[in-house]
């Protein structure tokens, strides 16, 4: 870690704040850093022979550690590769170095987890174990307490005392960030074995966790307003300003081919009464040239129509000299007919990070030094900026490879700095672009319906030529006694049709709105939770209103909560879309008769397994009750996995053999012990493979 | 700093470590945590992250791609 320490000295942190969603700060102030940083420096040099002795007395790993003619395992994870089409690419010979891989090692079709959502999947990637164990069922789930939707990855709550100094509140000590993920990574297992790993963007590693190794967090970062993404549009045409899906569009006007405007951040946590922190923001057009100028932050950069700006470094300011550091990506889109310009989500900046994203928490500011800034937020690529027309499809899939190349880059400097142990690196660009061009694969899907086809249909072709010439790049730098695994948690179907789950409970009196309403708003507002059996939220699961674990619940446990989830399974089981006679439903699991962990009891009571094509609706997953059940999805998400796991295993391709048919993916975390000499521990049920 | 540490009886402990093997949990120290926060819970009236307003609730679930 001397380096870190040396890095540390090297470029003080202007400040170390941490802003949770709504939550306070706690700072330590940039000399308050800089002398931490020297002193653990001065110490680390001083203690190191003693340091030295200890670690050959005492030899981390000595126990339990097998010899294997394994030194490293590298880990490519590609979120959403599929199996089938990674087959047909391969047969066209589009894919020489996947067939490679295939040839040396081995190819199969990879199970994905129970349910077949990413955050699902990735944890029983981590932990070797499915999600009775680890506790991850969906990004979010609700707080018993109060029906409202919350994230099942991480909980960040404010500091739990203020210091009130006129119209500021200092909080006293920092807000807590806890990681909601039970169970053990086998990184922190073959850590306490001694051995280093590298774990970098994993998702749902976010608050990251203490461990003999190296990490930068993943999927479920926030952005710097503690969203999981929140783009602006400012445009001078259309509606007037308001949110959108995801974003905020904002309308300007051009005075003098000059627009004011301001740049949004977070919510200001020092002050008493909230409200945003904004920057001021100029924009100068020049008609002649078909440029503008944007001057924000102190900085100002040229943009032509087309072209992302590099990160742009923002610093908010909330007072009491305290600075909040972001980064953002500026596209314009067009500067007639009317102007029209993007500004990505505003990232923590990785090198003044504001939110715990690394392990050690230096670690983001050694990346940053090595390949500069990047992107921090855990679903990166602005999905519903596309969604929402606030850039279009060459803009979504500049931005995709922007975050893409930047990934790539760092996974090689990070390779470069693991010689032994682990290093493993998910890569999000896969699933991101099959969600947005999963359409073109189909010409009879509804969201083609107005939107270009034929122009994207080889978009999901080159994604995977794409990821085989990383494939390449790596064969050039891994060695005879490196074990690589290419795994993906799940694969891909097309997104053709919704099913609003708690319309469905509605029409079969299993769910009641309050007297007067024949639908309900966002997050189940107007359910009337007195007369209500069940309910559905998020992606896959219902939950029934259980007496004793709802706040409101109704149905008293044993035999009347049995028969109820029997009977609701078995009407979903098989459920018919009236509009195109296809069976909607495959199958529904009951989650305590399924599972044997020990994270059942406050998990979904049921898990849907849509067929291929369809998903729970949009509305649905946002627990609105709309007035029907289906709908078609027009969206430009239009693949998914949210279905029946056995319809979207993922891919695993290995350069030793496969030993063992049908694998899954909780046998990787005992493979990759295996692989390095540890025994695997008794609660991980899976299998080693090689 | 150094954490924190409560004493079990030897035999409390060997009950413990038993039944996290027979569950599954990772650890006898993630079957403790899991047994208190469920009996804490039951014991405490407000949920932890209940006190959020509504609106704060959707902020930090804007951007999720898979929801609206």
């Amino acid at each position: 870690m001397a380096w870190a320490l040396i890095l540390g000295i090297g470029c003080p942190l202007s400040l170390q704040a941490y802003i949770g969603p709504g939550a306070g700060f706690a700072f330590v102030s940039s000399f308050l850093v800089v002398l931490l940083a020297v002193l653990l420096a001065g110490f680390s040099l001083l203690s190191w022979p003693l340091r030295l002795l200890a670690g050959l007395f005492f030899k981390r790993g000595g126990k339990g550690r097998k010899k294997t003619d394994i030194s490293r395992v590298v880990v490519v994870g590609f979120d959403g590769m599929d199996p089938k089409l990674a087959e047909g690419f391969m047969k066209e010979g589009l894919l020489p170095n996947f067939q490679r891989l295939k040839e040396q090692g081995g190819f199969t079709a990879l199970a994905t987890s129970e349910p077949a959502i990413s955050p699902v999947a990735w944890s029983t990637f981590s932990t070797g174990v499915d999600a009775s164990h680890h506790n991850i069922y969906d990004f979010l789930t609700r707080d018993p307490c109060t029906y409202a939707p919350i994230l099942s990855s991480a909980q960040i709550s404010a500091a739990s005392r203020v210091f009130s100094v006129g119209k500021y509140l200092v909080p006293l000590g920092k807000p807590r960030a806890t990681l909601k993920q039970k169970s053990k990574p086998f990184w922190k297992i073959l850590g306490e074995r001694g051995v280093f790993s590298s774990i970098i963007r994993v998702p749902v590693t976010f608050p990251p966790e203490k461990f003999h190794g190296v990490l930068l967090s993943g999927m479920c970062t926030p952005d710097l307003k503690g969203s999981q993404g929140t783009f602006s549009l400012y445009t001078s045409n259309g509606d007037p300003s308001g949110s959108a899906v995801g974003g905020t569009r904002y309308r300007v006007s051009i005075n003098g081919n000059r627009i004011r405007t301001a740049l949004q951040g977070p919510e200001n946590p020092l002050l008493r009464d909230g409200g945003e922190l904004t920057l001021p923001m100029e924009i100068r057009l020049d008609p002649s040239r078909d440029r503008v100028r944007i001057a924000v932050s102190g900085q100002e950069f040229e943009l032509e129509p087309g072209r992302y700006s590099p990160w742009i470094r923002v610093v908010f300011r909330p007072g009491l000299g305290m600075k909040i550091h972001g980064i953002c990506l500026f596209h314009l889109n067009r500067t007639s007919p009317h102007f029209e310009l993007y500004v990505s989500p505003v990232h923590v900046d990785p090198e003044h990070p504001s939110l715990p994203i690394s392990h050690p928490f230096i670690y983001s500011v050694y990346l940053a030094k090595l390949i500069g800034p990047y992107g921090t937020l855990g679903l990166a690529e602005d999905t519903w900026a596309l969604n929402e027309g606030a850039i279009d499809e060459e803009a979504f899939l500049k931005q995709a490879y922007l975050l893409y190349e930047e990934r790539e880059k760092m996974f090689f400097k990070v390779l470069e700095r693991t010689p032994k142990g682990v290093c493993a690196c998910v890569f999000d660009t896969t699933d991101r672009v099959q969600h947005m061009f999963f359409r073109c694969l189909d010409p009879d899907h509804p969201a083609n319906r107005g939107k270009e086809t034929e122009k994207y249909r080889n978009v999901i072709r080159d994604l995977y030529i794409r990821m085989d010439r990383l494939l390449g790049r790596l064969f050039e730098v891994i060695d005879d006694q490196t074990l690589l695994l290419v795994i993906s948690d799940h694969g891909f179907t097309q997104f053709k049709r919704g099913l609003n789950l708690n319309a469905w409970l509605r029409d079969n009196g299993y769910l009641f709105l309050k007297e007067g309403l024949s639908e309900s708003g966002d997050w189940l507002q107007g359910v009337d939770w007195e007369r209500t059996r069940a309910f559905a939220l998020g992606l896959t699961g219902v939950f029934i209103n259980r007496k004793g674990r709802e706040a409101k619940g109704i149905v008293e446990e044993g035999e009347p909560l049995a028969t109820l989830r029997r009977e609701i399974s078995r009407k979903l089981t098989g459920l018919i879309d009236p509009e195109t006679g296809q069976t909607a439903i495959r199958r529904v699991v009951e989650t305590e008769s399924a599972f044997s962990g020990p994270y059942t009891y406050e998990a979904p009571d049921l898990l849907v397994g849509y067929n291929a094509g369809y998903r729970t609706s949009w509305a649905g997953a946002t627990g609105r009750v709309t007035p029907s059940q289906f709908e078609d999805n027009t969206r430009h998400w239009s693949g998914d996995h949210c279905v029946d796991p056995v319809l979207v295993p993922g891919v695993l391709f290995s350069n030793r053999e496969i030993r063992r048919e049908d694998p899954g993916l909780t046998d990787i975390a005992p493979t990759v012990l295996k692989a390095l000499g540890v025994e695997q521990p008794a609660h991980m049920k899976g299998c080693p493979l090689i | 700093m150094f954490g924190s540490r409560i004493k079990l009886d030897g035999e409390l402990l060997s009950r413990c470590r038993k039944q996290a093997e027979q569950l599954g949990y990772s650890s006898v120290e993630e079957f403790v945590t899991h047994v208190l926060e469920r009996e804490l819970r039951s014991m405490e009236t407000s949920g932890g992250e209940s006190s959020a307003d509504e609106e704060e609730i959707a902020n930090r679930l804007k951007g999720l791609g898979y929801i609206e």
